[in-house]
């Protein structure tokens, strides 16, 4: 005679409804996810002289283009910058590369007010301002520990003015106005392919985080 | 399992499910919190590892940390035990076969597990074999756990009591 099912794997094994339920439950969180991340999409203002990418300085007919992926909440960023801004500034004065910045939000897990964003958006204000280099400067030399609260918008204020940017720097940062065009500038850097903050590409090819090494690839393009 | 047969070890294995239901559990709660609050994040991530077209890792990347909440709060509340196990052992799959393929194409990324959004930081070197190990352990805690999702203090167990009466 045929055995029934012992109790004990009855027990154990989940009705088709739970099964469903469960799949049911996944997707829809799975969907929920996806359309707050798509509903937080917009395309904003750009900056002047801005793309959804970045903003380039410099000679646009220079015959190199330097690509900077940075972060100002990055250490290393600002490491970088203290050994290549004279190199950079000269490279770019002499008309034989113009730089794209690219103010990347990588790192806002780093601090309580998502400064990552703050500060990439208040590059944005710079950049209309006219003072993006000067102002990527400042913010590195008071760049705020990894962990913290990162600058307050105020002081975001304060460096913008200390870099020559006008009055309506200051409203431009406390509204905001560029924190869809940061989140573009960091979605264009994901896509790609930049997974590291700094990032220097000379042409379309990496190079090293030296002043020498960007030298040369500038120089033998 | 040969535990099964025995009869001391057949009066722990409700435990041992409970445990591992809070681990798992717990793991998931843990990465779902820690990509909840930054979907771009999660979305890098994903893309970091170049297998998945634009759109499907917006939707893997962005839809992932709800479903590890969902997935945890399930396993630690002990609900529907076996299908969010399997679920589970499909996602824990996935992850290996993802870190796996980064690691022979030689990208140099984070897992992005919880929350990095993928990104190494400066002078970090990717820790592929870890996540792998990690990934696999829970991918066998996943199938174990779908094979026998049966513990102490689950609401399955609760719900499975009241509807059949049957002789322990």
């Amino acid at each position: 005679m045929p055995r029934r099912p012992t109790p004990a794997v009855r027990r154990g094994g989940p009705s088709t409804l739970t099964v469903a339920a469960v799949v049911v439950l996944v997707l829809f969180a799975g969907a929920v996810g996806f359309g707050v991340y798509r509903a937080g999409a917009r395309d904003g203002a750009l900056p002047a002289g801005a793309t959804a990418e970045g903003v380039t300085v410099g000679d646009p007919g220079a015959p190199a283009t330097i690509d900077l992926y940075l972060d100002f909440q990055c250490p290393a960023c600002a490491q970088y910058e203290q050994r290549t801004a004279a190199t950079i500034d000269q490279l770019v004065a002499s008309g034989q590369a113009e730089v794209v910045y690219h103010p990347v939000a990588y790192l806002n897990r780093f601090s309580s007010t998502r400064y990552s964003s703050r500060s990439s958006a208040a590059a944005g204000c710079a950049a209309d301002a006219g003072v993006l280099p000067r102002f990527a400067q400042l913010l590195y030399a008071h760049q705020p520990p990894e962990g913290g609260s990162g600058l307050p918008d105020d002081q975001l204020v304060a460096l913008g003015t200390q870099a020559g940017a006008g009055a309506d720097f200051g409203a431009c940062v406390q509204d905001g106005r560029y924190a869809d065009w940061s989140r573009s500038v960091t979605d264009a850097a994901s896509q790609a392919g930049v997974n590291a903050t700094p990032t220097v590409i000379v042409n379309g090819r990496e190079v090293d985080h030296t002043a020498e090494a960007l030298r040369t690839a500038v120089t033998t393009g | 399992m040969p535990l099964v047969t025995t009869s001391r070890p057949a009066a722990l294995l409700p435990w041992l499910g409970t445990a591992g239901r809070l681990l798992l559990g717990g793991v998931w709660l843990a990465a779902g919190a820690s990509k909840i609050t930054d979907l771009d994040a999660s979305v890098r991530a994903v893309r970091a590892y170049r297998l998945l077209p634009e759109t499907a890792a917006q939707v893997v990347g962005a839809g992932l940390p709800l479903v590890e909440l969902l997935l945890g709060v399930l396993l630690v509340a002990g609900a529907g035990v076996r299908a969010a196990a399997v679920v589970s052992a499909v996602l824990m799959l996935g992850f290996v076969v993802g870190i796996a393929s980064a690691w022979a194409r030689g990208l140099r990324i984070d897992c992005g597990c919880f929350g990095s959004g993928g990104e190494l930081a400066a002078g970090q070197d990717p820790t592929y074999g870890i996540e792998l190990a990690r990934d696999a352990a829970l991918l066998v805690l996943a199938l174990l756990l779908a094979r026998w999702p049966t513990g102490r203090f689950s609401l399955d167990g609760l719900t499975a009591r009241h509807v059949t009466k049957e002789p322990s």
